[in-house]
């Protein structure tokens, strides 16, 4: 099964910590782990997401993700590698 | 209908605010009921330029502001209180999320030092609604009521439209605030992508001209895009078939030779094969959803996939797509069209033996029903005149099930926004209440809603609305004193044992008698040669509404069917009777 690191912009807002956890439960994704923390932007808060996916593509994870209006960026964390793989939520994921 | 706008850094109370916000917003209707958490907005909307209609169920709110949206195209508006008022907005906010209808619903909130003590009438609306809004705001301070209600209709109705929730605490109404609306709406995390990308254009531009056997797959993002024109522009330059699902209806016209039907679950055979047999969808604005596809491995196998969709998300979800081409489908088909245009002039695949087979196909298995032996009503017959009498300006509405189904099959739609229906949620009792908000958004249509004895038993409340109101919708109540569609599964798949599915609406209710007694016109009919006269006479009533009780054989069974789990290629064209494969060449 394979695990994906996933470095997630949200705007830091009441209830955006229930949103993501709602979607991931409600279309069952499963969270290995979740860190969030605050950023050198007070209304920008970054979480970590660990995701095992499993019947389900990361695109699809990714794209339900960025469908959430808090979220602003994903990131996918590649481990060893230079560059990361990037989700910009504009415009390309975005609705 | 003149409107000053309020200067900006007015004072007033968070109320007052929100009813300006409401009005910048350009809202003009409104359906709803007051109650404590949002009393204080009940006391400015009573001087609004909004017209408020005081429905008497908020069910009944969210199903009208669904239907007004669905007509009009603009966001459909509903306000309720805090606790039951905004639960019962449940149903239809996640009805109008599964059929992507801009709806915002605004209700009150307990104040916000109560909020979390399990106050009088306080419910998490913002939590409960998560899974089912496109998104929703709580608001405690009185200063966020402007940017949230602009930012509320900028997220209902762009993109893909859906439903926005905007809970509002008491005291934020109460308090003192000045109005400020904002002069535009910047979201860090939400810039919807509505112009296609070229290189995807042109990939599609050039499978398309490939493919022999292409088939345009139209879904319900067609009509929300106002494409049709384009469509239409689009699939006669190419000639292929055209296939309209239950939330295309319309987008199409049904009377044009390359139209096919409806495919899915009770689609016609020609519509369905189509999809089977096709080399190339041509998917717009559809979602491969279950009832279409049938089994999902067993769907469409030898047909590449172009997928134009407003919602990134949709891509791939159900089926690889080969080429996606993310935009708004108005510009998507803008753009296609002179690119296929230009790859058709150098040289084109000769479609019309595929035309040919799919054309013999519908004229093999034409939707028909039977009449029963013992002079009984037909529920075919009687929607299948609704739709001849009445003509392709009206706008019908249907509940969920078997009537449902034949009003998408035996009813002919030429035009956008004329069918109305809960397709992705499948909510029995969306008909009378969405027929209203029709009603209100084109107030000079004929709006018919045909409902189940089912389905009308479960929100007909809205009928004193409409009586009281000056809202003249009509009703067909398709009664076979069942739960019809549910029924057809017990024949088919439960042995014939009817486990609570008779609900003997024959005896009682008496639906005349009670579509009178809440200022309706009641009318009933139960011979097929009584038909037409009581249609007619319903269309002749236009100052009250009119609730026609059509007493309707039980049996009837809806055909063709794909059951539920199986492979479109196993499609019935009536009990245990497949197609007749061997006879054609595909």
């Amino acid at each position: 099964m394979a695990i994906h690191k996933l470095e997630v912009l949200v705007e830091n807002e009441p209830g955006v910590l229930a949103r993501v956890a709602g979607l991931f439960a409600r279309r069952l994704y499963n969270i290995d782990s979740l860190q969030v923390g605050p950023t050198e932007n007070s209304k920008i808060s970054k979480m970590i997401i660990e995701v095992s996916v499993e019947g389900h593509s990361l695109e699809q994870v990714i794209a339900q993700l960025d469908k959430l209006i808090n979220v602003i960026r994903i990131e996918e964390i590649l481990e060893g590698a230079i560059s990361n793989s990037k989700h910009d939520t504009q415009p390309d994921y975005q609705n | 209908m003149a409107h000053v706008p309020t200067a900006n850094g007015t004072a007033m109370t968070g109320a007052s605010s929100l009813v300006k916000s409401l009005e910048a917003a350009k809202v003009d209707v409104m359906f709803g009921i007051p109650g404590g958490a949002i009393l204080p907005a009940y006391d400015p909307i009573y001087d609004s330029t909004i017209r408020h209609i005081l429905v008497r169920h908020e069910q009944g709110a969210g199903h009208a502001a669904t239907g007004y949206a669905q007509v009009t195209g603009r966001a459909g508006v509903c306000i309720a209180t805090s606790g039951p008022g905004a639960t019962n907005l449940v149903t239809p906010l996640a009805d109008a999320a599964m059929d992507s209808v801009p709806v915002v619903a605004i209700t009150g909130q307990v104040p916000s030092l109560a909020i979390g003590t399990d106050a009088f009438q306080e419910a998490d609306i913002r939590g409960i609604t998560m899974p089912f809004t496109k998104h929703n705001f709580l608001v405690t301070n009185p200063d966020d009521i402007p940017r949230v209600i602009a930012e509320a209709f900028h997220i209902a109705t762009s993109g893909r439209p859906g439903p926005v929730l905007v809970d509002i605490a008491k005291d934020a109404l109460q308090k003192q605030t000045s109005f400020d609306w904002p002069t535009s709406v910047n979201l860090a995390g939400y810039k919807p992508q509505t112009h296609p990308n070229k290189g995807a254009i042109n990939d599609a531009a050039a499978l398309i001209a490939q493919s022999a056997k292409p088939v345009f797959y139209v879904g319900g993002g067609v009509i929300k895009a106002n494409a049709s024109r384009e469509l239409l522009e689009l699939a006669q330059l190419l000639g292929a078939p055209v296939v309209t699902t239950l939330m295309a209806r319309g987008a199409f016209p049904d009377s044009h030779p390359q139209h096919l039907g409806m495919p899915g679950m009770h689609g016609t055979v020609a519509a369905v094969t189509a999809l089977q047999k096709a080399d190339l969808l041509i998917t717009l604005g559809a979602r491969f959803d279950d009832r279409v596809t049938g089994k999902l491995s067993t769907f469409a196998q030898n047909a590449k996939i172009i997928h134009a969709d407003i919602d990134p998300a949709e891509i791939g979800k159900n089926r690889y797509a080969d080429v996606a081409v993310i935009g708004d489908l108005r510009e998507t088909m803008t753009a296609l069209i002179p690119a296929l245009t230009a790859v058709l002039a150098k040289g084109r695949t000769d479609l019309s033996p595929w035309i040919e087979s799919m054309n013999k196909l519908r004229a093999t298995y034409p939707l028909g029903y039977d009449t029963p032996a013992d002079g009984a009503l037909s529920p075919q017959l009687v929607i299948e005149r609704l739709g001849k009498i009445c003509g392709p300006d009206t706008i019908f509405a249907a509940g969920v099930g078997q009537h449902q189904m034949w009003a998408s099959q035996f009813i002919s739609y030429e035009k956008p926004r004329t069918w109305l229906n809960s397709g992705g949620a499948g909510t029995m009792g969306y008909a009378v209440p969405a027929a209203m908000g029709a009603k209100v958004g084109a107030p000079d249509t004929t709006v018919w809603a045909i409902d189940g004895d089912g389905c009308f038993q479960m929100t007909n409340q809205e009928l004193v609305t409409c009586a009281l109101n000056n809202i003249p919708i009509k009703v067909a109540i398709i009664n076979n004193e069942s739960l019809g569609m549910v029924r057809q599964w017990q024949t088919l798949f439960y042995d014939s044992r009817y486990s609570n599915t008779s609900l003997e609406s024959k005896r009682i209710p008496n639906f005349p008698m009670l579509a009178e007694s809440m200022g309706c016109v009641g009318l009933s009919c139960e011979s097929p040669k009584d038909v037409d006269a009581t249609i007619e006479k319903a269309m002749s009533i236009n100052d009250q509404p009119v609730v026609v009780d059509f007493r309707v054989h039980r049996d009837a069974m809806v055909w063709p069917m794909v059951a539920a789990g199986t492979s479109n290629d196993e499609i019935m064209i009536a009990r245990a009777t497949a197609p007749d494969w061997d006879s054609q060449e595909l």
